[in-house]
């Protein structure tokens, strides 16, 4: 017992010295506990900062037990997005022509494009886009202020979308996506102005997808304005969208296919009437159709520092002659039965070995396109409309998003008329 | 369905857990953990990325996945502006350092810009070099230069960064 005594006494003496130590020891657990706990919330707060409350709320409902129903609130991702580009281009032409009588061309510097994207984004399904394009600097000076496109879009399955609104046919390259530093060239390819008349919008619905390599857009939009046609082109009759003339619609799809890393091949076409309803001069009963139709093909690699693309594209209108008399045109004045340009061009990134952002890259493109490739009978082609051109030049682009471009057109046609002109071009996205 | 293109499976808007679950299948295990960085640890990354992928976040976290004892593969989040909005993507590396998927979680700009799972194949595989840019072997997406831009970048930032942190190595530091 004495023992037993002596032993409980020396227990309850070595826990009464201990006692203070075991304190200080549970204190500092819970401390630590406390600050690792401390840190992993904070840790949360900064992720769920940086991701997205949408993101991370609804990962924790999983770990903290929130119902799916608390957290879906945060799966809309909404707000307005801001954007644009512009440009400002310097020609510089030459004095003579090329059978050597003056060009009588007057040099220009324009503030030529000052675009701003709109879009806002109502829910994951819905949202609206638009561009508002300011061009040629002041409108009090001939410029414009114009809305480039302004749809709705509603994607019912990441495949699959609705859009409709002031559309941009999805033909060619640069209707769609024309920001200087994405393409080659201070100026844009002729072809894509005259055969494919960008920048060319229309009001429409239609839908829009895409499943793995495979992309497509086809919509239903107002057609030409036949009476816009004219020797150098089917651009004259846009209707931009602005009440426009709706007797006549036409179609327009395209299919992209980008299967193998940096290549992109597709075609596109359209075709609608473009007489709006207009009747025959010489015998109102008869009414234009003026049926138009647009081909083009595409392809384009852009890899390794290369970047080379090449596009056909083809119009054909008929009733070219009902159209001559409508608006009145003769002899090598006549709108064209069809057209055709096509053009090659290719790029290499000299610094691409380099680990600097810059990008110097030296092109060349050759072009060919007549806008009166065959005429009615009874009218002639003009042979200052059978163009070449051919244009040197390099882009420098500090950042991915700003370029400084400078090319030299030597340009001629069928009349040797033909005037060469030096361009500089800056521009911008962002 | 439409022009022969048949729709694929059309996957939602995944969650955090629900992309790293999908990134790491059962029975693999997920931890998060969380590295803070040094001031000497961030100017090695900082290098490593490259200036046109800058690295701000000195609180890194990342999720590590182990069936096991065996580590198989790290996530990391990246959140980034494409031009006005944020686009999160999960990109995952695999030992020792290589990319195998990047995912995209969140893009709120226009879809036409969204990067395709066919563009997003390029990563598969890559690790942190010279060619891993717009200029190397990364095509550029056609007509969403932005989009491009930002997922390479979100890429060699999380290159640069799992260098930094070493998740697969003998000592992962910088941890909590």
């Amino acid at each position: 017992m004495r023992i037993r005594r002596s032993r409980r006494s020396h227990i309850t003496l070595v826990a009464l010295l201990l006692a203070p130590i075991i304190a200080v020891h549970a204190q500092d657990t819970t401390d630590v506990d406390r600050l690792e706990a401390q840190v992993e919330a904070i840790t949360r707060e900064l992720e769920e900062l940086r991701l997205g409350r949408d993101l991370v709320v609804e990962a924790d409902t999983s770990v903290y037990g929130f119902g799916p129903a608390a957290s879906k609130v945060y799966k809309v991702a909404q707000g307005v997005s801001l954007g644009g580009y512009g440009e400002v281009l310097y020609e510089n032409f030459a004095d003579s022509r090329e059978d050597d009588t003056p060009s009588g061309a007057t040099d220009r510097l324009d503030a030529l494009r000052a675009i701003v994207y709109v879009g806002y984004k109502f829910s994951d399904k819905v949202l609206f886009n638009s561009e508002l394009e300011f061009e040629h600097g002041s409108t009090e000076e001939g410029g414009s202020v114009s809305i480039e496109f302004a749809y709705l879009e509603y994607r019912l399955t990441p495949t699959f979308g609705l859009r409709g609104g002031l559309l941009l046919p999805p033909m060619g390259f640069i209707n769609e996506v024309h920001e200087p530093p994405a393409f080659l060239g201070a100026r844009r390819p002729e072809t894509e102005r005259q055969i494919i008349p960008s920048t060319w919008r229309e009001s429409g619905i239609g839908f829009f997808g895409g499943a793995g390599p495979l992309s497509y857009r086809a919509y239903l939009v107002n057609g030409f304005d036949a009476t816009g046609f004219s020797a150098s082109g089917i651009r004259g009759g846009r209707q931009n969208g602005s009440e426009a003339t709706a007797e006549n619609f036409g179609a327009v799809g395209r299919l992209d296919y980008a299967g193998v890393p940096g290549l992109t091949v597709g075609t596109s076409a359209y075709l609608g009437n473009s007489g709006q309803g207009a009747v025959l001069p010489s015998d109102p009963a008869v009414t234009i159709g003026a049926r138009t139709f647009i081909w083009e093909g595409h392809a384009q690699y852009k890899l390794a520092g290369f970047d080379l693309s090449g596009l056909l594209a083809v119009s054909t209108v008929d009733d070219a002659a009902e159209i001559n008399e409508l608006s009145g045109l003769t002899a090598d004045a006549s709108v064209g039965e069809r057209l055709i340009g096509w053009y090659l061009q290719g790029g290499y990134d000299l610094l691409r070995n380099t680990r600097s952002e810059h990008q110097l890259v030296p092109y060349l493109r050759y072009e060919q396109l007549d806008t009166q490739d065959r005429v009615p009978d009874g009218f002639a082609a003009s042979p200052a409309n059978d163009r070449r051109l051919l244009t040197l030049g390099g882009m420098w682009k500090p950042l991915p998003n700003v370029s400084l471009k400078a090319d030299y057109q030597i340009v001629s046609n069928e009349a040797d008329t033909g005037v060469n002109q030096l361009n500089v071009n800056l521009g911008y996205l962002f | 369905m439409l022009l022969g293109v048949a729709p694929r499976t059309l996957p939602a808007q995944l969650s955090l857990n629900e992309a790293l679950r999908a990134a790491f299948p059962p029975p693999a295990r997920i931890e998060r953990q969380t590295a803070f960085l040094t001031e000497r640890d961030l100017v090695a990354a900082r290098a490593q990325a490259g200036p046109d992928a800058p690295i701000t976040q000195s609180v890194v976290t990342y999720y590590v996945a182990r069936t096991g004892q065996r580590t198989v593969g790290v996530g990391y989040f990246d959140s980034h502006r494409v031009r006005t909005l944020n686009e999160v993507v999960l990109v995952v590396i695999v030992p020792p350092d290589r990319i195998r998927n990047i995912e995209v979680l969140r893009f709120a700009e226009p879809p036409e810009y969204r990067a395709s799972e066919n563009w997003l194949e390029q990563f598969e595989g890559k690790a942190l070099n010279a060619d891993l840019s717009l200029k190397g072997s990364i095509a550029n997406m056609s007509g969403a230069t932005l989009t491009s831009n930002a997922i390479v970048r979100a890429a060699r930032r999380v290159l640069a960064l799992h260098r930094t942190i070493r998740p697969f190595g003998p000592v992962a530091h910088a941890q909590p």
